[in-house]
């Protein structure tokens, strides 16, 4: 397919040949290109990615059957009304933001390549040829994504509308694609406008997290929102106040040329989708273009190495270091176990990969607790309340869904690229392993139990008042004891200390069946008891030991029970 | 002779910083220069400036008798380079790489598909011709640098520690390639901090620090001038700003 499609961006060789440019070096660049594409992973496996052994392959078909799949959602709102000027002001937001969010993380790795700076520039390339390259090559790259992610529409529409309704479409479509390679752009600059270069990566994945999480939210939201829009008859009228809306202007650029209503509104829409798109593009290529190619090759370039060293003093962080201190005084007894909650601490605060494993399952965590709210009837927040008061089983379910991210951060912990950096652990007298995994553990609960378990705890005290105390205590108690537990079960390795490879589905299998299980065997037990609160004491009681008896396991694994891997 | 890269006074600044503070060198064809300096001292600065990665430089720089901001392309057609970092696309294949490569000097496709098979076989790449270079060692993936920067059959060669991660027999046949080249009337700009190798491939010497060249001359001129030290001592004479021994005495003495 790469070839019919290096075939159709060539075929104006003549009008090519006549810039100025190579014909021979764009068809080598371009091919060598797409085929990269092809074997890299697009932006929502990035996220969801589980390394295989295998390299990528095919990634474009991928890709594009994955925008075809979101694309999907671009028809809830065409069923939604029968009012066109609404339906495809919905579409066009939707296809804008969408567009922008999946071509936002594929701009580091595509369209903006640094290494072409070293491994191009120094050939004889002309900078026509260079430039030329690079523009077919995000045509073809853009493309690939919107025309699929644009098809589930497409097919709808023209069971529905008069066919050339689906034409205007086809043609306002590549004019709200530039949009949203202006509103990349923007977005590009302003990232580095605030921050430096060498940051801008982990913000383009955290956009990422963000991406993946609001796909899944919306897949989760948008049917259900969708019936309450119904039964309100929701409309977008024509104001001129609503020009200010890009997604409108599409909407009514449609409207004028496919029911040719030509009100002063619906033409000044139609001018600004085809106008302001071409102003923006224009103003990418002339001024913003230039300017972030030369800071982004700053990203990888020695150039940064020699003059952020530099500039960038190191400040001893006065604030933070005593409450860092203090919390490891207060929960690590031991020197190993200080190591490992410190190490834990840091790498995972700062380690990209990490990041990118736990974050989006916060989101889906949270995105599960919003739905669970949904769930209760009652639409204000008095009566959400009043339901809770009547209910505490929604407290306890909340507290064990937050226990979700720390056991995912747990199946994260002993994984790194860098795991031969844990030749430390090995070369290091150690006498109890465990002491390490233990402190590792302590951290990771810290991290990402303390906060939303707090939360859940004093809404809990606050509408169950503090008879609720021994169901809340419970909750915690048996979560420390879940974790523990799975500690127990599935660490037998260093913090970081596995290749990521080396996880093999199998395992991944059987951790997730663990953290699936256990917690709603500990948790349903809990369910059944709940309303009696001597059990529920005694309960807290049992698990209060378990926890000192599995907690003590964990601290003294020994040499015995760890892969060592170097 | 006629110099076969000249450079007249460049200068280069990032921001404030004064990378380089005039440049004065003339290269002769067939010979084998050893670049050498302090971390920082511009050395790379220089390497991407005759590569055409920097183009904002003052001064002047000709190459071949071209002066490069008239016309880069036809200088990067004499030129090989040989990068520091093992930079390359790994999800290509080394053939389609160096094929890649070779497209972009415009080498006939008969003759490039011959020249990656040979030159790969002579670094004992044969069998992962075919393979990802997404899991090749480092070293494996800097003879595949190496290679894509002779593939053309460049008149210059400019190498940037073009023997970071190789093994003995490796280094091997990459200085016995520098010296073959320089017999054949290539010249080579050999950048590098490993003294050792330097001393041996280059039969001239360039030291730079602080963005100007403070030494020049072949080895024995050098040692000469320096009491018959080796290049290693004179290189710390002439841009430690502090003994070494005593930064070494510190280093002990924090024991105590």
């Amino acid at each position: 397919m790469n070839r019919l499609l290096v075939h159709i961006l060539l075929s104006p060789r003549f009008f090519y040949r006549k810039l100025g440019v190579n014909i021979a070096q764009l068809k080598a660049i371009l091919s060598t290109k797409l085929l990269m594409d092809e074997r890299r992973p697009n932006s929502l496996q990035q996220v969801q990615q589980k390394k295989s052994d295998k390299p990528t392959k095919a990634s474009t078909l991928g890709t594009m059957i994955m925008a075809a799949f979101l694309g999907i959602v671009f028809i809830f709102p065409l069923l939604l009304t029968n009012d066109h000027l609404t339906q495809f002001t919905l579409f066009f937001t939707l296809l804008v933001f969408f567009l922008s969010m999946m071509l936002i993380t594929d701009f580091t790795s595509v369209l903006i390549e640094v290494r072409d700076n070293l491994i191009i520039l120094p050939k004889p390339v002309n900078e026509k040829t260079f430039l030329l390259a690079r523009l077919l090559h995000i045509i073809a790259h853009v493309s690939k994504i919107v025309l699929p992610m644009c098809l589930p529409s497409f097919i709808y529409l023209s069971f529905n509308i008069k066919w050339h309704g689906v034409i205007v479409l086809m043609l306002l479509i590549p004019f709200s694609t530039l949009l949203s390679i202006f509103i990349i752009n923007m977005v590009y600059l302003i990232i580095l406008k605030i921050t430096t270069p060498e940051k801008f990566k982990t913000i383009i994945s955290y956009i990422q997290i963000v991406f993946s999480i609001v796909v899944y939210g919306s897949y989760q939201l948008l049917p259900r929102l969708m019936k309450d829009v119904i039964s309100n008859q929701f409309i977008i009228p024509q104001k001129s106040i609503l020009l200010f809306c890009p997604p409108y202007w599409f909407a009514g650029g449609w409207l004028f040329l496919y029911e040719q209503h030509f009100t002063p509104i619906l033409f000044s829409a139609f001018l600004l989708s085809i106008l302001i798109p071409i102003l923006c593009i224009w103003l990418v290529i002339k001024y913003f273009a230039p300017a972030f190619t030369a800071k982004l090759s700053l990203i990888s370039g020695s150039v940064t190495d020699e003059i952020s060293t530099l500039h960038k003093k190191v400040l001893p962080n006065k604030k933070s270091r005593p409450f860092k201190e203090q919390l490891v005084n207060i929960l690590t007894n031991t020197n190993m176990q200080r190591m490992g909650f410190l190490h834990t601490w840091y790498m995972t605060a700062r380690s990209r990969d990490f990041k990118m494993k736990v974050y989006p399952s916060i989101g889906y965590v949270i995105v599960l607790l919003v739905l669970s709210l949904f769930k209760i009837k009652q639409r204000n927040f008095a009566a959400i309340v009043d339901s809770l008061k009547v209910d505490i089983s929604y407290i306890i379910t909340g507290m064990y869904f937050s226990g979700f991210i720390l056991l995912i951060a747990l199946g994260q912990l002993k994984i790194s690229a860098k795991w031969k950096a844990s030749w430390i652990y090995y070369t290091t007298p150690i006498t109890t392993p465990g002491n390490i995994i233990n402190g590792a553990v302590k951290a990771l609960i810290i991290k990402f139990f303390a906060i939303p378990g707090l939360i859940v705890f004093i809404v809990g005290i606050t509408v169950g008042g503090i008879a609720q105390l021994p169901n809340l205590l419970l909750c915690i108690s048996n979560q420390l004891f879940i974790t523990y537990l799975i500690a127990y079960l599935s660490i037998n390795m260093f913090p970081f200390s596995e290749d990521e490879l080396s996880n093999q589905r199998g395992k991944n299998f059987l951790y997730s069946m663990m953290i699936l299980l256990i917690p709603v065997c500990i948790g349903g037990m809990h369910y059944l008891f709940y309303n009696n609160i001597p059990i529920v004491i005694i309960m807290l009681c049992l698990s209060a030991i378990a926890v000192w008896l599995v907690h003590g396991s964990v601290n003294e694994l020994s040499w015995s029970k760890i892969k060592i891997k170097a | 002779m006629e110099a076969i890269i000249q450079l007249n006074g460049v200068f280069k600044n990032y921001g404030v910083k004064k990378v380089l503070k005039g440049i004065y060198l003339n290269i002769y064809p067939g010979q084998v220069i050893g670049y050498i300096g302090p971390n920082g001292a511009g050395k790379s600065t220089t390497v991407k400036i005759l590569t055409g990665l920097i183009t904002d430089y003052d001064g002047e720089v000709l190459i071949g008798g071209i002066d490069l901001k008239q016309d880069p392309i036809a200088i990067k057609r004499k030129i090989g380079y040989v990068p520091e970092l093992a930079e390359l696309y790994d999800v290509l294949t080394p053939r389609e790489f160096l094929g890649f490569m070779a497209n972009l000097y415009e080498l006939p496709t008969t003759v490039a598909a011959e020249r990656i098979e040979k030159m790969l076989a002579a670094f004992g790449l044969q069998e992962v011709i075919d393979a990802r270079m997404e899991t090749f060692s480092k070293g494996m993936k800097q003879k595949v640098l190496i290679t894509s920067g002779i593939l053309h059959n460049p008149e210059i060669l400019i190498l940037d520690e073009p023997l970071s991660g190789l093994d003995a027999n490796s280094v091997i046949i990459v200085k016995e390639l520098i010296s073959k080249l320089a017999k054949e009337g290539k010249t080579v700009f050999y950048c590098s901090h490993m003294m050792d190798v330097v001393e041996k491939v280059s039969d001239r010497i360039v030291l730079i620090h602080e963005g100007v060249v403070i030494a020049d001359g072949t080895i024995e001129e050098l040692k000469q001038q320096k009491g018959n030290a080796s290049l290693e001592n004179i290189f710390s004479q002439l841009t430690a700003t502090e003994s070494l021994n005593k930064a070494a005495d510190h280093l002990i003495s924090a024991f105590e």
